[in-house]
């Protein structure tokens, strides 16, 4: 084994660690005390196994239905965010790409925010109450899958989207979209512009099995699929000509790119709402431990993407408790200064 | 009965009291996310069994010591929950779908009422609380109390226009329209909403104000209070051109008696409508 193989090995194994130690803390602090000995009692108990650990009657049901789906929720939708994150910096050869660039999280809130005005004057919901449940969700998904289409079909020119296209097309449809929930907001009352500001800033609270069943496949199937794109990545790094001479089928990588890091977001926007910020730092974080190869990168961006949301949730849900802070405010408090901070760093070894 | 049998009988009576008593103790944990239910549930006589109130719930006094969960349009399932209650009381105005199916999937009571705000749905709120907390014959006599109270009631028609500002600073300032709590109790208190042309809040604007020339600004105690007073309000844009501003005409009240629609209904209705002549 190289060194390099060597590095990037112990950066995954190292970071996955951290997600383990990172969930079994989050799993075990919120509202209800539970002791981590408690919790493991608790959990073993479900396959049967009985420590002899006392825990109140009510505990079980909190930790099994309410904190663990939105543990699991928190490191989905956060690998989800990293993962997509550093394909699109690969994509885009950008490293201040991130997944609102192809309008994800803008087609998404607009679909979202329409849906919140529009749903109390559909009667087809209000004869199915169970539609109306997933009303939000389902239209916030379709509008991040199809804006992010039309963004790529715009950019289309001969078989294949342009770089720059894509991304001037991404400003035009992304400030559209904007203008929509402006005028949405403008309409809004009282009651739904309470929604729109709740489901703007991110919520990982409705957490449910259900929900993390419905979010898991969009984003288990790019988990596996973009690691192995990473070495035509690499070579996408050279330049898209170089990458062309050294057998990539450009097009190819690039269709499949936006629609496996759509999924990896629509999915994770559509049942929390827009969590800024992951996407764009933690592939930077990344970058600083593992360098630049996107073998190392996309999984660890993955799994400290997973880090980074479930770390933020815990935050927003014991800070103010017993109210929650926003899960979006966190990720930007958090990331907002520590980008700052990696690029005055950077720009310091430039001038060295 | 030899010694063997009675320690066995004593042993069974012992369990059968056990038994009892935590029976009776099942149902004395009740979380209230709503302030009229919370008054409700005092009155009814369980003032004692709440473990956890929303923000509104701020009558009777002694809710102060009450653990506070959160206000009530952003409540989360966990603090609720590790206050390790039998029973919890909601209304079905604020609360999110997502957290009131949390609370069923970890099985505790969860009961979601209907709150309408006029008398009669207070009294169907009654009705239900009481219901919820297995003590209907208590929940009738509170609503005969409430039906005595509503017969001594004496309100005077009157033409007066009254708007409500909600105002946490000069920032924040809305009025209410139709469909508020507040428009059903100006006209239970024999007067007008102002505002009249939209329903739920929308934000204060200086030309909606003069063309609305209320001749009552209605405001809770705290809200005037956040504004500076009379003189800080008559400051705001417009206000000083209506017939109230040009009198000095504002009353206040406190928020939940105004707009709770609880047990005291008919005082708040009473006590606003003396203030408004």
């Amino acid at each position: 084994m190289n060194i390099a193989n060597l590095k990037r090995v112990s950066s995954i194994t190292l970071l996955s660690m951290l997600l383990i130690i990172v969930i079994l803390v989050a799993t075990g602090t919120g509202a209800m005390h539970m002791s981590p000995m408690q919790v493991l009692a608790i959990l073993l108990g479900k396959t049967g196994i009985h420590l002899p650990v006392a825990y109140e009657e009510n505990m079980p049901g909190v930790l099994w239905m309410i904190r663990l789906p939105r543990v699991v929720l928190s490191v989905l939708i956060g690998a989800g965010l990293g993962l997509a994150g550093a394909s699109l910096q690969g994509l885009f050869r950008n490293p201040l790409a991130d997944p609102g660039l192809i309008g994800v999280s803008s087609g998404a809130s607009m679909a979202a925010v329409v849906m919140i005005i529009v749903q109390n004057a559909l009667p087809v919901f209000q004869h199915a109450p169970i539609l109306n449940y997933y009303a939000l969700n389902m239209a916030a998904f379709a509008g991040a899958v199809i804006t992010t289409l039309v963004i790529f079909h715009v950019a289309r020119t001969g078989g294949q989207a342009v770089i720059s296209t894509l991304l001037l097309a991404g400003i035009a449809v992304r400030a559209l979209c904007e203008s929509v929930v402006g005028l949405m907001t403008y309409l809004a009352n009282n009651e739904q512009l309470r929604s729109i500001s709740f489901w703007s800033l991110g919520s990982l609270g409705g957490a449910s099995w259900q929900t993390v069943g419905g979010v898991a496949p969009f984003i288990l199937i790019p988990l596996i699929m973009l690691p192995r794109l990473a070495p035509a990545l690499n070579l996408m790094a050279l330049g898209e000509r170089e990458a062309m001479h050294s057998g990539v089928r450009i097009p190819r990588l690039k269709a499949l790119l936006v629609v496996l890091a759509t999924m990896a977001v629509a999915a994770g926007v559509a049942v929390a709402g827009i969590i800024g910020f992951i996407g764009l730092i933690v592939p930077h974080m990344v970058r600083q431990f593992t360098g630049p190869d996107y073998r190392s990168l996309i999984p660890g961006a993955a799994l400290s993407g997973a880090v980074l949301l479930t770390v933020a949730d815990l935050l927003s849900r014991t800070i103010v408790a017993p109210a929650e802070l926003p899960v979006g405010i966190i990720t930007a408090i958090i990331g907002a200064p520590f980008f700052l901070w990696l690029i005055i760093k950077e720009k310091r070894t430039i001038l060295a | 009965m030899t010694n063997h049998m009675r320690i066995r009988v004593m042993i069974v009576s012992f369990a059968a009291c056990l038994l009892v008593v935590l029976n009776v103790s099942a149902q004395q944990r009740i979380v209230s996310l709503n302030g009229a239910v919370t008054e409700i549930v005092c009155a009814l006589g369980f003032e004692r069994s709440l473990v956890g109130v929303d923000v509104t719930s701020t009558y009777p006094a002694a809710m102060k010591e009450v653990t506070k969960v959160g206000h009530n349009r952003n409540i989360s399932a966990e603090p609720v929950l590790a206050l390790q209650p039998d029973l919890i009381l909601a209304t079905d105005n604020f609360i999110q779908a997502s957290v009131i199916d949390q609370f069923k999937a970890v099985g505790v009571k969860t009961v979601q009422m209907k709150q309408e705000f006029s008398v009669a749905g207070t009294k169907k709120l009654i009705t239900d609380v009481a219901a919820a907390l297995n003590v209907p014959e208590k929940g009738a006599a509170l609503i005969r109390q409430l039906d005595k109270e509503q017969k001594t009631l004496h309100v005077k028609a009157q033409p007066k226009k009254v708007l409500f500002i909600y105002a946490r600073g000069a920032g924040t300032m809305m009025v209410a329209g139709k469909e508020t709590p507040l428009d059903k109790i100006i006209s239970l208190a024999g007067a007008q909403n102002a505002a009249n042309g939209f329903n739920d809040f929308k934000p204060l604007t200086p030309e909606a104000l003069v063309t609305a020339n209320p001749d009552v600004i209605l405001m809770f105690e705290d809200g005037l209070k956040s504004m500076g007073g009379v003189d800080g309000l008559l400051k705001v844009q417009g206000v000083a051109q209506t017939n109230a501003g040009k009198q000095k005409k504002v009353i206040t009240m406190d928020g939940q008696l105004l707009t709770g629609f609880g047990p005291r209904v008919i005082q708040a209705v009473q006590e606003l409508s003396v203030k408004l002549n």
